[in-house]
């Protein structure tokens, strides 16, 4: 590989096509007479094309079709003119430099020589260990560059961070993110997991179906169905923002019901059968008590609390937590409820988590939210960015449609796995709210297999980083239902 | 003096022929009849030759030339194959050419003049191969670009003379076509057979054995298709001289596209470098020889300026 030219912070590397090497690698440029280094990394690749060179294959091609070809070539100059016609063209972006210390740096001030530099492609394992990317807690990925060397990611760099996975549908998001829960796990995090599609229950089976390792720390919580709150275990404040923000109470309706909580409270009879019966004879206006009573009627129905409070007193998470200290995934199963029910038990979660993370009560958890946009409400978003990283929500937003995702969410982003995106439109929401440069961007994501993503940020010590991620061990469900089956 | 005249003006020093002719002042010389040509529709095989050379370096002691050679075949109206023979590397210094049997006054006009070194590798290169094809086949038509005319850098024995006695012993046919000619009364002469519909030729013997020596068979001038295209020079050595068979042949065998055979353009094709090939040439000699590139300039672009001239 030889250098050609220069302009800004982008590379034009002549290769030929014995030069291995793809669009997401690393080179080192090593310039002898200065005993510098720098580190680029190509992120497009086309032929080496001049005006000549087309014309000259157009007419061996069309001269091949009109009859069949014998050659004569005692001196083999026919190899040599294809080797030219293959000959490629890299564009690289300068990432960082070495100095001559062997320390990675930002002096990219220089230009290397293009007659004595030397120019290699970058192993990951050499990269990694330039950028002393270690852990304690490694997640292993999948494989990554043109040598398929086994990458690695660290929990570390996700703890307290912001991530986001975003990718076209069946490009492998959710099998990423399904990756990161069930490891997550095995390191002995807490997860929460908001499913839309009751696929992340999987992670408690093993391929033929047979409990995995982590069947006994994963727990899929359905309304009816292991998730059943008290409305004293909720609190005032949870139940009055899910009145508000799930179910849009009025502001006097919703005092008419803290006055009726705080009497039921004093009783001693918070239930929801003492609620509707108290709200039907309390004294109030007819349309408080009408507004009050579909509330109920939605909260009746949606069989997320304990009807009378007299059963086994309801869902803790604290007690769950407590009890999987080796590792949990608290998988919501969203995907049989309607969207009402759905922004309920949302909103009680995010409060109540909240809640007992002010009081220390449970350890930080990590969030997983499929498409987030479908049940998390727009103030939400701010709030689990910004508040609730402070109290020990860590968010990881997983969709396929990234313009529902705001600017101010990808601008305090940590970390982004992007995986293949076709559509322009998609492609100019990413490219310009990205830790990584547009062009990169652009031309790598676009061509990414499935399964194969573009790792940005902290994870990749903000080298930007191709991985294909590896098969699951675990069931992957989740495939999209079929009328015609092959 | 120019008031009244036609003019066709001449651009980069290329030949442009008048599309309609140059009018009544050339009848003067149109004395000669027109034949017209009928297509034959039997099996003969079509041979097409073409090549080229190049100047690809040059030394203290001498230059560095390649040469590169088309033959193409058709039969019926369809091209059966085509063989690419080179590029082929040639040296000529005052060393290399002490052994060669030309001709002392030839071997210094070769050394001091690139044009005839580049002139001598090409006629020499290509009778060697009319020489194997005039002999290997027979009742077969092979056709040349250019005149069938002597050149000075013939090996005796692997003349065009030697070649068109072979085509006469295997019973061929060699025909060179001229896609244009330096005589500009041939211009004028072919008029009428622009007026004519189909394929026609008319003997211009006479005309050329007054002003060219050497040349060889019958001398015509040739339209091979319908309508307005090309007239073109073609000089012909026949067997018994019927020259309307192998011309027949000749249309019933090959495709003849704007009036110029299928076979000889393919031919000229691939013969010529492109400057992929160019490029490579240098590159396999920089690579195999042990040679040393020196720095060079352009003098004209250095004397002149990067303005292009």
């Amino acid at each position: 590989m030889k250098m050609l030219s220069k302009k800004d912070n982008e590379l034009l590397m002549l290769a030929m096509k014995t030069d291995t090497a793809s669009k997401g690698d690393y080179l080192l440029i090593e310039d002898e007479k200065v005993k510098k280094k720098m580190i680029a990394q190509i992120y497009d690749e086309e032929y080496l094309s001049s005006q000549s060179l087309i014309e000259d294959i157009v007419k061996d091609e069309v001269v091949t079709a009109s009859s069949t070809e014998n050659l004569h070539d005692p001196l083999n100059i026919g190899i040599l003119s294809r080797m030219l016609r293959d000959a490629r063209m890299f564009r690289a972006k300068i990432r960082a430099a070495i100095d001559l210390s062997d320390k990675l740096s930002s002096d990219v001030t220089w230009i290397p020589s293009r007659v004595y530099s030397k120019v290699r492609r970058l192993k990951i394992s050499e990269l990694d260990s330039l950028l002393g990317r270690t852990g304690v807690f490694p997640i292993p990925l999948g494989k990554a560059g043109v040598d398929n060397e086994e990458l690695e990611i660290y929990a570390e760099d996700l703890d307290g961070k912001l991530n986001i996975i975003t990718g076209r549908k069946e490009s492998g998001n959710s099998h990423l993110s399904k990756k990161l829960v069930k490891t997550l796990v095995q390191h002995g995090a807490c997860v929460i997991v908001f499913d839309l599609n009751n696929e992340y229950r999987g992670i408690g089976c093993k391929q033929d179906g047979s409990p995995s390792s982590l069947a006994d720390q994963t727990i899929v919580l359905e309304p009816g169905n292991g998730l059943t709150f008290t409305l004293g275990y909720c609190g005032k404040a949870a139940i009055s923002n899910m009145l508000k923000n799930a179910l849009d109470m009025p502001a006097a309706s919703l005092r008419e019901f803290f006055r009726i909580w705080d009497w039921l409270e004093n009783k001693q009879t918070l239930d929801i059968e003492a609620l509707g019966n108290a709200i039907n004879t309390w004294n109030i206006n007819e349309l408080v008590r009408d507004a009050l009573i579909s509330r109920h009627h939605v909260i009746q129905a949606s069989r997320i609390f304990d009807d009378n409070g007299k059963g086994d007193g309801g869902f803790r998470f604290e007690n769950l937590i407590a009890k999987k200290c080796g590792g949990l995934a608290m998988i919501f199963n969203l995907g049989r409820v309607t969207p009402v029910v759905r922004r309920m038990i949302v909103e009680l979660v995010l409060s109540k988590l909240v809640d007992l993370l002010e009081k220390m009560l449970i350890p930080p958890v990590f969030l997983f939210a499929e498409e987030a946009h479908l049940y998390v409400r727009d103030t939400y978003w701010e709030d689990i960015i910004t508040r609730m990283r402070h109290f020990g929500i860590y968010a990881t937003f997983v969709t396929n449609q990234p313009d529902a995702i705001s600017d101010g969410i990808y601008r305090q982003v940590d970390n982004i796995f992007l995986f293949n995106f076709t559509n322009d439109i998609d492609l100019d929401k990413i490219s310009k709210v990205s830790l990584a440069d547009n062009d990169t961007i652009r031309s790598i994501v676009r061509t990414l297999p499935q399964r194969h993503c573009l790792s940005i940020g902290r994870i990749v010590c903000d080298l930007p980083i191709v991985i294909k991620i590896a098969a699951l061990e675990v069931l992957t469900l989740g495939e999209t239902k079929k009328f015609f089956i092959k | 003096m120019l008031k009244g005249k036609k003019f066709s003006f001449i651009k980069n020093d290329k030949t442009f022929v008048p599309l309609d002719g140059w009018g009544s002042k050339s009848t003067p010389y149109c004395t000669a009849t027109i034949t017209t040509i009928q297509p034959i529709k039997e099996d003969t095989m079509i041979y097409a030759i073409d090549s080229s050379s190049i100047q690809v370096a040059e030394t203290e002691e001498g230059s560095l030339y390649a040469v590169k050679s088309g033959i193409t075949m058709a039969i019926n109206g369809c091209e059966l194959m085509h063989f690419k023979i080179g590029p082929v590397l040639f040296y000529l210094s005052e060393e290399t050419i002490r052994y060669s049997t030309l001709d002392h006054r030839l071997t210094k006009f070769v050394l001091f003049d690139n044009d005839l070194a580049k002139r001598l590798i090409r006629i020499r290169v290509e009778r060697a191969i009319q020489m194997e094809l005039s002999r290997q086949f027979s009742k077969s038509i092979i056709l040349i670009d250019g005149s069938l005319k002597s050149s000075i850098f013939e090996s005796k024995n692997q003349s065009i003379k030697n070649v068109a006695e072979n085509c006469s012993l295997y019973r061929n046919s060699i025909i060179g076509i001229s896609k244009a000619s330096k005589l500009k009364v041939l211009d004028r002469v072919s008029l009428p057979l622009t007026k004519i519909q189909g394929p026609a030729y008319m003997d211009i013997d006479l005309i050329i054995q007054s002003l060219v020596r050497n040349t060889i068979g019958n001398n015509l001038m040739v339209k091979l298709g319908n309508n307005s295209i090309p007239v073109l020079r073609a000089d012909i050595v026949t067997t018994h001289g019927d020259k309307d068979e192998s011309l027949g042949k000749l249309l019933g065998n090959d495709s003849i596209i704007q009036g110029y055979p299928e076979t000889l353009r393919l031919a000229h094709h691939i013969s010529t470098f492109t400057s992929t090939e160019t490029s490579c040439l240098i590159g396999h000699v920089l690579s195999n020889y042990d040679v040393t590139e020196i720095a060079s300039e352009d003098i004209r672009k250095t004397l002149l300026g990067s303005i292009p001239v």
